[in-house]
């Protein structure tokens, strides 16, 4: 059942099923997606979790925070966890064994919405094959990559999400480098090209946005993956409280850009139609440097020596803004 | 509804399909799993159950043994019954989640048709993977025959599922020797078995919306090993359950299951321990050696896990000489059959002569020639009263000799 | 036999369960009862377990914490919608004020907080809130 949310008033009156005094750091994001995702949805909700910050830091014994039921089981399996929950969750109905107060919210037609959260690491490398695997069998669930663009929980190692010339443990900036050398992966594309029925970027800043997509996705029967900004505090090493404003320098200036991508199909599953909307315009795209400068993972960048990777960067942003858009003209 | 399967009395099922039909009298909730030879008929076979309308539950063919011991845990969390069937690189490939699947306490099934473990690659038999998942917390049950694969996985369900074990249970079996191989297997019907197995009680479901429970936490120091303790507890405390299910088993069916397998050990001189499907070849052995005046037996483990330390210093403290054969590759020690047969002896005060025999590895014949000559050694060994030949041999191997110690 | 952790009423008493106390398979429990429609049930009216984050603090994390002036605010929930920590408590489309169990003084809060002055602001932890509301700055002009 969609729930209605018109404005943020309207939202406010959610009642979170996400628990404080979990371990997470001050001002993670993870935490205002987990919120956002959560709350988009008073139907009953099941979760599955990679491990990594989110989880290691929400259900450490004797404590949980979560207050729907919630699986881990390991780093790369999250996809797989939550396809199999849905898959089970499929076999009791049609066998009509669901547990009592389950089938009553089915009767209500709220049916519970199964979502996987994992981090870029157990996303777009050690859970790739899973996620992979999952969206090719069609299970219905919706699978969140809280995409810090590094390893955060084992301080912050590079993953194949971390962008060029971010530095980080492994990938550190030195006397003679600038830091990440490989450009991020496309996972939107990517999983889009799955052939899964919705998929979308969003950014916790643009909680709306983001709603919205998670609403749309929970319409949709089959796999959805939402791919959702999570500016790291730590790892990107801003203050805590310049969380939302980070985030928001990233959908301003194009580099982290708020899409989606819907696979309509046809009865036989042909997917007949393949869409790409951008869902948020900035009034000003503003340089990419202002995004940089925010965070101190880039601040050797600035050098004399680095200011080609800064160039480097603005170019990728806007051949990637431009082909998102020449995507949506199209209708592609 | 699922179709009943019209079964006759007695079936000439290979390992592979006896498990198969294990799965499908079951009527587990969610079979999610990844071909390997050689247990990949098992998997073959249940989905043409499926496909003909026999099983009502669901199979998922993930993308990876990884995956498909992950789908399991998250089923059988989500509170229904699970279960898969793997055999060697599968096998290794899902070790990571075998311990997650027993530290979260989840009755799932895993049949596992014993492969030699890569490299160099091989399909053939031999018990490496096996070995590779005995300290993974599972319960271990081993058989040696088609009918044998059938009533442990029958079993399996109804000792793992019992809310005083709550565990993973293994049921191992020989790649080909026995997974291909086939034999007269007597079937329960189908209502039998579901009635002897029983309905899914589902514990701590993730799918009671009611009741949220959260499943895989975090445990540092201060609670790791606490829990660690209860797993170990509960595992070494089914052995009461597993007994009363063999009994249960005898009283409907005839066929008897105990903790320690034996044959011809009442007065038995020297013995032969082995696992799978030596230990039949290994009674033939014992026999021969019988006329020719040698008091032969032959012991081997139902249960691998919890390991009947107990029984099995009973049944083997009074001979004189025992060959402890371990077919994997013992990676520079002694045999792990060895090591813990030796350890069980020694704590319980018992001293025979135990030599350790690496064979069979990669699924290398195991003749009778051969088992004959082990019955050799510990008869020389016994008589002398000390080992006569090497501690650890390798035996149906070409080239030189190989032996230590 | 495992004692139920949820018939645990006090949150000490966990802390030494010993080994054959516990749940097989440490599963956690989120309420002391069935909840038949969480969503509908707001956090004053839950059965919360004692292993519930929620029935614990990390307010002493904090150096500083965020101080709210009602008189200020315009219950637009920018910081109920961006706290990471569900520590801003809103009902009825009200803000009320700041969990301080659960708050760990991010400052997001007072970042996002639109009005001017702003309605929440960071002030030392050891502060007392009406010390704080006594100094609260003037209105901001803007330069232009
Ligand atoms: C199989 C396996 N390999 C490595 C690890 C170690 N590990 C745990 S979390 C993690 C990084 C998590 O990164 P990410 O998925 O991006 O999540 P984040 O912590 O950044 O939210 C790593 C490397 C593990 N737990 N399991
Ligand atoms: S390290 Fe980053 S992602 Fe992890 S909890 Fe801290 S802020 Fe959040
Ligand atoms: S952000 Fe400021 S104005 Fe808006 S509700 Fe919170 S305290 Fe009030
Ligand atoms: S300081 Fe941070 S944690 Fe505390 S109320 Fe504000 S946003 Fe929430
Ligand atoms: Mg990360």
């Amino acid at each position: 059942m969609v729930k209605k949310i018109k404005n943020l008033k309207e939202f406010s009156l959610s009642n979170d099923r996400f628990e404080g005094a979990n371990l997470m750091c001050p001002g993670c994001s993870h935490n205002i997606i987990v919120r956002e995702v959560l709350n988009a949805t008073d139907d009953p909700v099941i979760v599955a979790t990679a491990t990594g910050c989110l989880e290691v830091c929400t259900a450490v014994y004797p404590k949980t925070s979560w207050d729907v039921s919630w699986i881990h089981i390991g780093f790369e399996n999250a996809a797989v966890a939550a396809a199999t929950v849905s898959a089970a969750y499929e076999v009791m109905k049609k066998k009509g064994k669901l547990p009592p107060a389950t089938q009553k919210m089915v009767d209500e037609g709220r049916e519970p919405k199964i979502v996987a959260f994992a981090g870029d690491g157990g996303t777009y490398d050690i859970g790739f094959q899973s996620l992979s695997g999952a969206f090719e069998r069609g299970h219905n669930f919706m699978y969140v990559c809280l995409d810090n663009e590094v390893y955060a929980n084992t301080g912050g190692q590079r993953s194949s999400s971390t962008p060029i010339g971010a530095s980080t443990t492994t990938s550190p900036a030195g006397s003679v480098s600038y830091g990440e050398k490989m450009m991020k992966k496309s996972m939107v594309e990517i999983m889009a090209d799955h052939g899964a029925p919705y998929v979308a970027q969003v950014s916790p800043s643009k909680w709306k946005d983001l709603v919205k997509k998670v609403q749309k996705g929970f319409e949709v029967y089959g796999p959805v993956y939402i791919n959702a900004q999570s500016a790291c505090t730590t790892e990107w090493k801003h203050a805590p409280e310049d969380t939302i404003e980070v985030s928001d320098l990233g959908v301003d200036s194009c580099v982290w850009p708020l899409y989606e991508i819907i696979n309509e199909r046809d009865e036989h599953g042909i997917i007949y139609s393949t869409k790409l909307n951008i869902t948020y315009r900035p009034k000003t795209k503003i340089p990419v440097e202002e995004y940089l400068a925010a965070q101190p993972r880039f601040r050797h960048l600035f050098k004399p020596e680095n200011r080609h990777i800064i160039d480097l960067w603005q170019k990728a942003v806007d051949a990637r803004w431009e082909y998102l858009q020449k995507r949506e003209e199209a209708g592609v | 509804m699922a179709k009943k399967y019209e079964l006759n009395e007695v079936e000439v099922w290979d390992g592979n399909m006896a498990a198969a039909h294990a799965l499908r009298q079951a009527q587990v909730d969610i079979l999610a799993a990844y071909p390997i030879t050689p247990s990949t008929p098992i998997v073959q076979n249940y989905s043409k159950f499926l496909a003909d309308g026999y099983v009502d539950g669901e199979f998922i063919m993930v993308e990876s043994e990884h995956s498909a011991m992950s789908g399991c845990v998250a089923a059988s969390a989500a509170g229904v019954r699970a279960a898969t069937a793997t055999s060697s690189q599968g096998f290794a490939l899902m070790v990571e989640v075998l311990y997650q699947a027993s530290g979260m306490r989840l009755p799932i099934v895993l049949t596992v048709v014993n492969r030699a473990l890569a490299a160099p690659l091989n399909v053939n038999g031999d018990h490496s993977d096996m070995y590779l998942g005995r300290d993974a917390g599972w319960i271990n049950l081993c058989s040696y025959n088609p009918q044998e694969a059938y009533d442990l996985t029958l079993m399996a369900f109804k000792i793992g599922e019992d809310l005083n074990v709550r565990l993973p249970v293994m049921v191992h079996q020989d790649g080909f020797i026995c997974s291909h191989t086939a034999q007269n297997v007597k079937p329960m019907q189908d209502e039998e078995a579901a009635e002897f197995i029983g309905e899914f009680k589902p514990v701590n479901s993730m799918l009671d919306v009611s009741n949220p429970v959260t499943h895989g936490v975090q445990t540092e120091e201060d609670w790791h090993f606490e829990h660690k303790a209860r797993q170990h507890h509960d595992l070494m405390n089914s052995v009461e359950t597993i007994k009363k299910v063999f009994k249960e088993f005898e009283d409907r069916t005839g066929r008897k299951y105990d903790m320690v397998y034996t044959y011809k050990m009442d007065d038995a001189d020297v013995a032969i321990f082995a696992l799978g499907t030596t230990v039949e070849s290994a009674q033939i052995a014992a026999d021969q050696m019988r006329e020719k005046g040698i008091k032969a037996g032959v012991v081997s483990l139902r249960v691998l896990r919890p390991f009947p330390f107990n029984e099995i210093a009973d049944v083997l403290g009074n001979v004189k000489a025992i060959g402890v054969m371990d077919r994997s590759a013992p990676g520079g020690t002694f045999g792990a059959m060895f090591n813990e047969i030796s350890a069980a002896l020694l704590a319980r005060g018992k001293s025979p002569v135990v030599l350790n025999y690496i064979y069979g590895l990669g699924g290398r014949d195991t003749t009778i020639e051969m088992l004959k000559g082990v019955y050799e050694d510990l008869a020389k060994s016994a008589e002398a009263g000390e080992a006569v030949v090497p501690l650890q041999q390798f035996v149906g191997l070409r080239g030189p000799k190989l032996a230590f110690y | 036999m495992a004692r139920d952790l949820k018939e645990i009423k006090d949150i000490n008493e966990i802390k030494d369960l010993g080994w054959d106390e516990l749940i097989p398979g440490a599963a956690l429990f989120s309420f002391t009862e069935p909840v038949e429609d969480v969503a509908e049930v707001p956090m004053e009216e839950r059965p919360y377990a004692p292993t519930n984050s929620h029935e614990w603090q990390v307010g002493d994390w904090r150096v500083e914490k965020p101080v709210y002036n009602r008189d200020l605010c315009i219950d637009c929930q920018f910081c109920w919608v961006f706290c990471p920590d569900m520590s801003i408590l809103s009902r009825d489309k009200k803000m009320i004020g700041v969990i301080y169990e659960h708050c760990k003084g991010c400052g997001i809060c007072v970042e996002v907080c639109p009005t001017n002055p702003k309605s929440l602001l960071m002030f030392p932890e050891h502060m007392d809130n009406d010390e704080a509301l006594s100094m609260w700055p003037k209105k901001e002009e803007k330069d232009k």
